[in-house]
This record gives structure tokens, sequence and C-alpha cells, in this order.
């Protein structure tokens, strides 16, 4: 068990890596892009479409680690004066909620990579791409947020116990 | 159902959701499930709403997002906005508030380079309140500056709040971002102006004190060895926009190319620096495009079950000036924005208030710097403005929200002058982006 979690840990920690990765990757596709335009070279128009897709990749990647690590912006005007009780059942509606939501994005998204992936479906931007690429980190992210919020439905760790400043990586 | 139910339906599950504390993303997604349910009957639509999620967050025009943050955070951990305020700090001699003074410049400068009102505010905070503490400055002219300042990041430009606004909101994302320089810097001014009345009717609220100051020689060079580089990251932001040379994008990723060369110029570019940058655009840039991959369905539903038109319809038949609509959506975003995140504020009435405005004859360019004005307004509105509680986070012990609140009163103040006088004079706004 231990083992399987260490491994999932990495994959989520791994995936936030790439995501800073995808998103540095395209700041340096977009300047080489803007510099190539004053030299000979051929124009790298593949960029745009590139960014487009790492803006998805960067989202996706993310959002698993931002559950864990409580980086989701919520709105706690009304629950911070609700009694210790209360607050704690509110907190663990809120978990099954999410876990709803997410595992029905999980199923949606995975119907529609297999769809992609099956027919082999093309996406036509500035370049011909299969949109099963663009989709792949959809199922991925959602069932791994339906993972995290059940790690706080059964878990001790608290959702909002973090400092606004903190919140707001500030 | 008719308009109003299906709107109240739509609206009513956000804020429920959002008021037990579902994250703001999934607040959206779990709205959108229901909504589905109700307006098209049968969960077949979840599938559509899937693949819709994608259509926003790969928009081109998004990139300058995760670029102001990468720039603003590279700023931060480099030690560059340091060396900025070190340059501005020579310029202001003993001037009496010269602290105040400085924080507005500093800060404005900040907002330009940043984006990031919590950033600024936050900055500002933790460097310039214990200083004026110091200086016997009381709270009232320590704290309010700083607040002002600090949302000053939503209107001038590169405002990622802005980009946002734009990409939702459907209009042209270089246009709404020149259209906040000249207002921005008149909203400094008008700070200025505010601070000079306040030292006036209140004298030792900010005394007066020696400094050492460096001769003129090396004053020049401290101006032009710290502020001048940065003079040129703000060139190859905005300039490029204005003179059409690149997109928002191109211009945003230019700027973070800019810090890069300044910081290793001066030596401070490191591993951490870059690597804490590129996790602060993470953590920041992609939590809020999970919010806003939402905001194409929500539209779609308040499109689809007839909200949308049947407000519009409603809102147009009565025949009172646009001002008051004007007036309306305004107050109605300070009272979201006492409760929620511009972002949160963002998704619920863009749909509904861009389509009005157009309807109503104003520039969207022109109503989008209001909404962004509002919404830099909403995050110093008490009981709950975001920006009261960053203040409060740095401010002295034993500061209350009230104390703060009260200091960022003056300058709430200056915010409503600006949106009034965008109201009679629009070429505020309008001027500069006319050019591109």
């Amino acid at each position: 068990m231990n083992f399987v979690a260490q491994v999932y840990n990495k994959i989520l920690f791994g995936m936030a890596a790439l995501s800073g990765v995808v998103i540095f990757a395209a700041f340096l596709m977009i300047v080489t892009e803007v510099l190539s335009r004053f030299t000979p070279m051929d124009p790298l128009i593949w960029v745009l479409t590139s960014v487009e897709y790492i803006l998805l990749w960067y989202t996706m990647l993310a959002a698993p680690y931002l559950v864990r690590i409580k980086g989701h912006v919520f709105v706690d005007a009304v629950t911070q004066f609700l009694p210790a009780h209360v607050k704690y059942v509110t907190a663990k509606i809120v978990y099954i909620l999410c876990i709803i939501c997410c595992v029905i994005y999980f199923t949606q998204c995975w119907s529609l990579f297999s769809e992609a992936f099956v027919t082999g479906e093309l996406d036509t931007r500035s370049f011909e791409a299969p949109v099963w690429i663009l989709l792949l980190p959809m199922p991925l992210c959602f069932g791994m947020c339906a993972i995290e919020f059940l790690r706080y439905l059964i878990g001790v760790d608290d959702m909002y116990s973090q400092d606004l400043l903190e919140r707001e990586n500030v | 159902m008719e308009w109003y139910w299906a709107l109240a339906t739509l609206i009513g599950m956000v804020v429920f959701f959002m008021a037990m504390g579902i994250p703001v993303a999934f607040t959206f997604i779990l709205t959108n499930i229901i909504g589905v349910l109700i307006f098209y009957g049968d969960p077949s639509g979840w599938i559509q709403i899937a693949d819709n999620s994608t259509q926003l967050i790969t928009r081109f025009t998004l990139g300058p997002v995760p670029m102001f943050i990468m720039m603003g955070a590279l700023f931060f951990h480099t030690g560059l906005a340091i060396r900025v305020f070190d340059g501005l700090d020579v310029i202001f001699g003993r001037l009496p508030g010269r602290l105040c003074f400085l924080t507005v410049a500093g800060g404005s400068v900040f907002s330009t380079l940043t984006g990031s009102s919590m950033a600024n505010t936050a900055m500002l905070g933790a460097l310039m309140v214990p200083e004026m503490q110091k200086r016997g400055y009381n709270r009232q002219m320590s704290m309010g500056p700083i607040l002002g300042t600090g949302g000053l990041a939503m209107i001038i430009p590169p405002s990622a709040l802005g980009v946002l606004l734009a990409s939702v909101a459907n209009i042209d994302v270089g246009k709404l971002l020149i259209a906040g320089f000249i207002p921005g810097f008149v909203l400094a001014g008008l700070y200025c102006v505010m601070i000079f009345i306040q030292l006036r009717m209140y004298p030792g609220s900010a005394p007066a004190y020696d400094v050492e100051m460096p001769g003129w020689a090396e004053r020049v060079k401290i101006v032009f060895v710290n502020i001048f580089p940065m003079g040129i990251i703000v060139f190859m932001v905005i300039g490029f926009i204005i003179f059409g040379w690149a997109t928002p994008t191109e211009a945003a990723a230019f700027g973070v190319f800019g810090v890069v060369i300044v910081a290793a110029l001066f030596r401070v570019l490191t591993f951490t620096a870059v690597k804490t940058a590129v996790e602060a655009t993470v953590k920041v840039g992609a939590m809020v495009f999970f919010i806003i991959m939402s905001s194409t369905v929500f539209s779609q539903l308040l499109a689809f079950s007839g909200a949308s038109a049947g407000l519009l319809k409603w809102a147009v038949s009565f025949d009172v000036s646009k001002y008051w609509f004007l007036l309306m959506m305004f107050f109605i975003l300070i009272a979201l924005g006492m409760f929620m995140d511009a972002t949160s504020m963002m998704l619920i009435t863009v749909p509904i208030f861009f389509p009005l405005a157009q309807q109503l004859g104003f520039d969207l360019i022109w109503f989008g710097l209001f909404v962004l004005m509002t919404f830099e307004m909403a995050g110093t509105t008490p009981p709950f403005g975001l920006l009261l509680y960053v203040m409060l986070g740095v401010a002295p012990k034993g500061t209350t929200l009230f104390q703060v609140a009260k200091a960022a009163f003056p300058f709430l103040v200056c915010d409503a002058i600006l949106i009034l006088l965008m109201v009679a004079f629009p070429a505020i706004a309008l001027w500069l982006p006319s050019h591109m």
C-alpha cells in the first residue's frame, strides 16, 4: 500500500513539474518564433498550435497537485462563521460533491479520449494533430482530482486549513 | 421555465455552492453538470460540457496570463523589485510623507511589471509598513496608499486579470490592456493628490525626517541603473502591443525574456529564482485556467435556458438612462466582491453584463476597463475584500480589519472619481487603443 502511495505521489508531483516544464517551454517557443521572423529561417507556424495545446496540458497536469496543496481558491465568507461540527460535516459534503463532479467529468473525458483515439480524428489548426493528444490529460486530471478529494474525505487532512497569503501564493 | 427562474437557478446554484466552500472551479463544474440535467433534460449533454471545456483555454490569446505571472514572479524572486524601489527612493529626497509617495510610485512600477494585486499589496505591505511605523507614520497613512496602489495592478498593463476578462468577454485583449494605461497613471496621480490632502489636514500623520541623500551624479547613476532597464521591459510589453509589433502573448513572452536578461546582467538570475517563478506560474495560472475552463459552458447554459436573452429584453424595456444600468452593475459587482474573488465574479457577471452593455451602446473596451476598476474597488471593500486581508496579514500586530478598511477608504474615493472621469471623458480609456 505504501509503495502504491509513493508511486502515486511521484506521478502527482511529476505531473505538476511537467506542467511547469511545458509552460516554460511555451515561453521559449514564443520567443524563438518571434526572433525567427528576423532571420532567414522558415516561419515556425507550429508554435501557435503547440502553445494552445500546452495551455490545456499545463492546466490539467497541475489541477490534482493544486487539490493536494489546497491551491484551488474557495470562498470562506460563510463557512468561517459555522460551528466546528457543522463546518466539519459541510466540508465532508463538499468533498463528496467534488468527487461526484470529478467522476462524471472523468467518464465523459475518457469516452471523448477513447473515441478520438479509436477513430484517429484530427484537429486541424496550424498543423494537423490527433485530437486524443489534446484530450489525453483530461481523464488523468479528473481521475486524480477525484482521488485527491477522496483523501480529504476519508483522511484527517482538511482542505480549508491554509493561511490566506499561502493560499493566494503570495 | 421563465427566464428569471432560469437565471435565479443558475446564479443561485453558483452562490450556494460557493457559500458551502466548494472550490470555485468545482462550483462551476457542478453547476454546469446540474444545469445540463435541468435545461437539457438528460445527462447525454454532459459529454458536450466536457468537450466544450477545452475551447476557451486552448486559445492563444490566453497566453499572456501565465507569461505575466512568470514575469512578475521572476521580478520579485530575483530581487529586481527591490532595486527599483532603491532607485525611486533617491528621487524623493526630504519630501514630507515621502514614504507614501514612494509607495505610490513604486507600486505603480510594480503594477506595470507584475500585474498581480495580491503580490503587490503583500510586497508593499511587508516592505513599507514597518519602515513607515518606524518613522512615526500613523496606521492610516502607512496602510492606505499601499491598499490603493496594490489594486492598480488590475488596470495598469500588463494585467493578467485584464487578459482573462478580455478572453472570457471575447473582446480584443491588446486593446483592453492598453486602455488601462492612461487611467492607471491618472489614478496613481489621484492617489498622490489624496496623500497631499491628507498630509495638509493631518501634518503629524506622516512626519518629515532627515534622509542622507547621495550627490546628484550618484542619484542619476542609481536611477539609470535601477530603473532604466525596467523601462525597457515595460516598453517590450506595452510598446510592442501598441505599435502592433507583437500580439499580447508574444509581448508577454518578451516581457519574461526581458526580465531574464536584466536579471542575468545584474547577476541575480539563479536556478532557484527561475524554479520559484515557474512554480508560482503553475500554482496561480493553472488554478485560474481551471476556473475559467467552465465559463464557456456556463455562458452557453445561460443562453440556452433563455436567461441571457430574457434579461436583456427585460432590461432594455425600461425607458431610463443607460447610466442607471451602469450604476446598478457597479453596485452588483461591489456587492459580489465583498464575498468572492475577481475571477469568480467575472464568470458570473460577464455573460450577462457584456451583452447588456453592448445593447445599451457602451464601448466594450471602455466597459471592460470599468469592470476592472470595479473589481479593484471590490478587492478593498469590507467585510471580505481580499486585499484588506492581505494587508492585515502583513500589518503590525494589533491592527484591526476596521483600521485597514478605514485607511483604504480615501483611496476608494479616488477610484470612484476615476470612474466618474471615465464616464465624463471616455477618451481617457479609449484614446490609446484607438491608435492601435
